[in-house]
């Protein structure tokens, strides 16, 4: 699932003007004009339109297909000029205005203005329309019409400054009138864009067609069709791949990398992902509430060899707090230092402790609960060896997403989750370190029914830290970088809050035919956007 | 006969009726909030509650039954997830399911019926060992292994054939065009496989029970050409059980169509199944489930009117 891939990172919100470069494409010497590239992916796409989309599958198609507000630097992940090619922000944070180019075009050939983009912003934060995505605009009260080509969104009062970003993927530059006319349905089956390539055809679970968008406002587009093919099964991709079915495959095995790596064919493109995987526990009820059965559970396991087992050291690494290794104020260094390891010994020596205090009671048996997902279950596996091992008998129990959401978001009739003590989940997020942890670590997420803190970890501190962070005036990041990891050290060194597990390394395989493409760190594929036209050998 | 026909269809309409219960009150069972998963992870609860209130959960369950029960029979069903009608987003894909499965049945019964007959026919010769043999390798080797292992022989080291997918089409079908039927090979020995290894085995074994039976023995000692006997009294006789599991192998079409297009990456029925299943696209899991089910019965129907017509000595009336 999608999430809250925020491209409009803080260095947007300080005071003054901040971007005032035109929006432009570098010239690629050489690059040929022609050709199509095909992608396979390992799911069908469900929504096209992106006010409602929250697939990272759907994405693939959305990026092509829609031109987004501003674009992202895929090297340092800060937000760059595309429809906006400037923006400001005011002294107080509280609204920042765009201003548009002009001349873009939509494919039915009406203009994209403000309001246009107003009119997508305030689609999605409006409750009665449902979209999956409101939730990365709570901080935002509304987008207003300044004039055709400049608008402004204001944020909340208690959300000002926000320093996180404030525009995501998800809002994708809509066509108002062409919305309104054809309604949410029929716009999801034929979405209608100002991107670089047009929708042309969507023969389910087979293909998705798009064609050069001839009148592309930044750049003539290199390609002359982008197909998309879904395919589920991996090994199926893999032969594609091999075959040249497939020009791009997402999501590389890591036992197939080396032989992508020695093909000529084939280029093996890798990123460290804004990911994070981890061994959580329901902080809810005893005895996963007390801090000593966390840290034995966290020292029966050998982490280093169980992340090395499940990525064989190419496609994923350890993590020691949540917020991933490519982004800021990952404070890895220090966290790694003082990180628990696996000691057997005091492990059981706490086992027994609990248990002789009666916090664990006699028989007692867990259950470890992980989604569908190979990796997820491998680690849970690892882990309940281990825990037999030390004394404790536990279980592994993948579910599908139904049932391990329902377990996971509890319910009124039993708000402690008494069911479960220990999960293995994780989460991707945007550019920012407070797409982490507010999500998965204040008291704020911690609700009934839609909660992401599914341990219900809450300390006062830990919230007070990360809602400062979000709205330190000025947005100073060496300021925020402080507080964050000072919460980070809170809830993984001294609250010992869950096992961190691992960090995931985008894995694409590319055809030696395919130029001028680079994956990032969001996982994205960008045919033609302010930093690429990709273009094809022959 | 009509009298037993007309009985059979009122039968059939029944098991439906029942069936729709039965699918209806299993899908309530089913563990997990269909809106939360269409919602994902992070959504807010206004979101979920919007989706909750589309989707008419809240609706008392008689209501939503009548909902699918009347919307399937008057066609305007919506799929949860496809934005489009459960009929029309089934239709879409049937004739995929539909060119595979008949090509898969030609196949098998174009290699398998011959060499059924000639591993009876040469029992105990290497001919019978063979067919044996390699009907016991169709029946073991898993559907999904033995695609892969094709698509990795004559797509990736052979280069002869597109390694998956479905093609180009002409009026839906992708046998009209020269493109889907190189498409069409892989999945359709894939799937054949498994038939062609089962109805070999019937057929030796049928042809061996007939062969045994004494109206043979009169018609060699009647003189007759031994291909006369082979074919004509031996053959047609053999052939009833034959018949009546290749309209039973419509569940196992069905059931390796999941697997096969899966796969290959084919565009039927069988992916349609996995891709509801997996977005808990209830209407469409509804919708297949009964489409299957009447297909399934159908085809029970059909051989048991064959049956009389293959073998005269059977009557209904």
């Amino acid at each position: 699932m999608r999430k809250l891939l925020l491209v409009l990172g803080m260095s947007l919100v300080v005071f003054g003007l901040v971007a005032v470069a035109q929006t432009s494409v570098p010239e690629t010497p050489g690059a040929k004009v022609g050709g199509t590239v095909t992608v396979g992916v390992g799911q069908t796409f469900i929504d096209l339109d992106p006010r409602v989309s929250n697939s990272v599958y759907d994405f693939y198609i959305i990026d092509a297909v829609f031109d987004d507000l501003v674009g992202l630097d895929q090297e340092t992940l800060a937000p760059i000029p595309f429809v906006a090619k400037s923006w400001e922000t005011a002294p107080d944070g509280s609204e920042t205005t765009f201003y548009l180019n002009e001349g873009i075009k939509f494919h039915n050939g009406e203009d994209l203005t403000a309001e246009d983009v107003a009119y997508t912003f305030n689609w999605i934060v409006d409750p009665a329309n449902g979209s999956p995505n409101a939730t990365e605009y709570e901080w935002m009260q509304e987008a207003v019409v300044i004039d055709d080509y400049t608008m402004k969104i204001i944020n909340k009062p208690e959300w000002t400054p926000y320093c996180p970003g404030i525009v995501s993927e998800s809002a994708a530059i809509v066509p108002m009138d062409t919305c309104e006319e054809m309604g949410p349905e029929q716009f999801n089956l034929a979405p209608v864009g100002s991107g670089a390539y047009k929708f042309v055809e969507w023969v389910v679970s087979d293909h998705i067609t798009l064609e050069r968008n001839e009148d592309y406002w930044l750049v003539y587009p290199n390609l002359d069709k982008v197909v998309f093919r879904p395919i589920p099964n991996l090994a199926t991709m893999m032969l594609e791949l091999e075959a040249g079915g497939v020009d791009i495959a997402d999501n590389i095995p890591a036992q197939d990398v080396p032989r992508f790596q020695a093909d000529p064919n084939v280029v093996v493109q890798q990123m460290p992902s804004l990911s994070y995987f981890h061994i959580g526990f329901n902080h809810s009820h005893l005895p996963s509430s007390d801090v000593r059965f966390r840290k034995a559970v966290g020292m029966s396991i050998d982490l280093d060899a169980a992340v090395f087992s499940i990525f064989q050291g190419i496609t994923g690494i350890r993590a020691y707090g949540v917020t991933p290794a490519a982004l800021w104020a990952n404070d890895r260094e220090y966290l790694q230092a003082n990180a628990t390891e696996e000691d057997d010994a005091e492990a059981v020596r706490l086992f027994d402790e609990l248990k002789a205090e009666g916090i664990i009671p006699e028989k007692f048996e867990t259950t470890i609960y992980c989604p569908l997902d190979p990796r997820r279950v491998q680690l849970s596996t690892i882990l309940a060896t281990n825990l037999q091992e030390n004394g404790i008998n536990a279980q592994v129990q993948p579910l599908d997403w139904g049932p391990l959401l329902d377990l996971l978001y509890r319910s009124e009739a039993d708000p402690l989750g008494e069911d479960f003590e220990i999960y293995v989940m994780g989460w991707s997020g945007g550019p920012d370190p407070d797409n982490f942890i507010y999500y998965l670590y204040t008291t704020e997420n911690a609700t009934i029914g839609t909660a992401n803190n599914f341990s219900w970890y809450s300390n006062p501190e830990v919230d007070r830290l990360v809602k400062e962070a979000a709205t330190v005036p000025g947005c100073d990041q060496a300021t925020r970088e402080a507080l964050y990891v000072e919460a980070q050290r809170i809830a993984f060194i001294e609250d010992y809050c869950d096992v961190t597990g691992y960090h995931y390394i985008e894995t694409q395989g590319v055809r030696a035919r395919v130029n001028d493409y680079t994956l990032n760190a969001l996982g994205d594929i960008e045919f033609c956007s302010p930093q690429c036209n990709v273009w094809v050998d022959g | 006969m009509f009298s037993y026909t007309v009985r059979r269809v009122l039968q059939l309409v029944l098991v439906l009726f029942g069936l729709t219960v039965l699918l209806f009150v299993l899908l309530k069972t089913m563990p997990g909030d269909p809106a939360r998963i269409m919602a994902g992870l992070g959504a807010t609860p206004e979101s979920i509650e919007v989706i909750r209130q589309r989707l008419g959960l809240y609706d008392p369950l008689y209501v939503q039954y009548w909902r699918l029960i009347s919307g399937l029979v008057n066609g305007n069903l919506k799929a949860m997830t496809y934005h489009k009608p459960v009929w029309t987003v089934i239709m879409e894909r049937l004739p995929a399911t539909a060119e595979l499965g008949v090509a898969a049945v030609i196949l098998a019964l174009f290699v398998s019926i011959p060499a059924g007959l000639l591993s009876a026919i040469y029992r105990n010769s290497p001919v019978d060992y063979t067919v044996t043999t390699a009907a016991l390798i169709g029946i073991s080797i898993p559907v999904f292994w033995f695609a892969l292992m094709l698509m990795l022989v004559f797509g990736v080291i052979l280069h002869i054939l597109p390694v998956s997918g479905r093609g180009a089409t002409l009026f839906g079908w992708s046998f009209l065009t020269v493109d889907g039927l190189r498409h069409l090979i892989i999945p359709t020995v894939a799937l054949s496989s498994v038939l062609m290894a089962l109805n070999a085995r019937l057929t030796r074994a049928s042809m061996l029970e007939v062969m045994r039976q004494e109206y043979i023995d009169t018609a060699r000692a009647k003189g007759l050409r031994e291909r006369v006997v082979l074919i004509k009294h031996a053959f047609r006789n053999a052939l009833a059980p034959v018949v009546t599991n290749i309209g039973l192998q419509v569940g196992t079409i069905f059931a390796g169509a999941v697997l096969t297009e899966t796969t290959t990456a084919w565009p039927g029925i069988g992916r349609l199944i996995y891709d509801s299943i997996l977005r808990r696209d209830q209407s469409v899991v509804f919708g297949l489930a009964l489409f299957m089910a009447a297909c399934y019965m159908v085809s029970y129907l059909f051989v048991d009117l064959l049956y009389a017509y293959i073998d005269p000595r059977i009557t209904y009336d």
